[in-house]
């Protein structure tokens, strides 16, 4: 009985580590997850209320970062996302939109994503709500795996974490 | 012993409904690792360097234990890893749930969403598990590839 199991488990452990290498949906070996502020939960404003997408913590963000397939979006201005933001995180300045055609607008700015496609919506930080908003309109526009950072750039940064600089910005 | 554990047909089934369902666990998770990966994450009860390495193996694990169930070879190991699995799983959603960490369990499709709650999922494992268990009883060997 223990050597069948064995076997079960050698060819298991085979079959694993082969079948990824020509996997479409690979994975590396070792991930690279971070012990960060994993217990704590995430940052939730006091403006949040219920049937808002939900919030999640710096650890998670890493976590979802790291394996790829989330599309990151940063809910800030221009200037503040091109002096530093998440890494591979596209733009979508909620005080920018426009006020009319909305829905169509943001469509065309995310593209061709998949109204599945799980996507975190963040900002600066804890002083700064667009992401909220704009989480809350991505949810009423139809896309269905929505979540907020809301420790934002600041708390990705305070963790030691990648930023991607586009400009050289004051201090 | 009562002699309805080691019943043929009821092994035959009991065989065929865990092996099915081990078998269907797996295929998602073996289609998206990265989804199984991220539900192991969530957790916090594997070190972070072999997650990843879990979520690639473990699959493949159910895949051959259903499959081993279903056909009748390999049998003994089978029931064995059906067994310890179940405990295994058991064991981290209790673990969870005690801790208050809200989580998908990630059984049968990675961290897709579901409505079960890790109570419900825990009285389901446990009733796979009296399955499991009535397979480790029985002396049944009907149907089996290794008799053939």
């Amino acid at each position: 009985m223990i050597r069948q199991a064995f076997v079960l488990l050698l060819f298991s452990i085979i079959l694993g580590l082969v079948v990824n290498l020509f996997h479409p949906n690979k994975i590396p070996y070792i991930g690279e997850y971070r012990e960060l502020s994993a217990g704590e939960g995430p940052i939730i404003p006091p403006s949040a209320s219920e049937g808002d997408p939900p919030f999640i913590a710096v650890d998670v963000a890493q976590m979802e970062h790291q394996m790829g397939g989330t599309l990151f979006v940063d809910a800030r201005d221009s200037m503040e996302f091109n002096c530093g933001t998440i890494p591979g995180s596209i733009n979508l300045p909620f005080d920018y939109l426009p006020a009319e055609n909305l829905a169509q607008h943001i469509d065309s700015s995310l593209g061709r994503v998949p109204k599945d496609k799980p996507m975190i919506v963040f900002c600066s930080g804890e002083e700064c709500d667009l992401s909220l908003h704009l989480a809350r309109n991505f949810k009423g526009f139809g896309y269905t795996h929505v979540s907020i950072f809301f420790g934002g750039a600041r708390e990705w940064e305070k963790f030691g974490l990648e930023m991607e600089r586009r400009a050289k910005c004051p201090e | 012993m009562p002699r309805i554990i080691s019943n043929d047909y009821l092994t035959l089934l009991v065989r065929l409904v865990l092996g099915g369902v081990f078998i269907y666990a797996a295929y998602y998770k073996i289609v998206d690792p990265a989804q199984f990966a991220k539900s192991i994450w969530y957790y916090h009860l594997v070190l972070g360097q072999v997650i990843n390495i879990s979520a690639l193996i473990l699959p493949w694990l159910e895949l051959l234990t259903g499959v081993a169930l279903i056909l009748g070879a390999y049998y003994r190991g089978a029931v064995l890893w059906v067994n310890i699995l179940l405990l295994v799983f058991i064991a981290a959603l209790a673990s969870a749930a005690y801790r208050g960490i809200s989580i998908d369990c990630g059984c049968f499709k990675a961290a897709a969403a579901s409505s079960d709650s890790a109570m419900q999922t825990i009285y389901r494992d446990f009733g796979y598990l009296v399955l499991g268990i009535q397979l480790w009883l029985s002396r049944s060997r009907r149907w089996m590839l290794a008799n053939l």
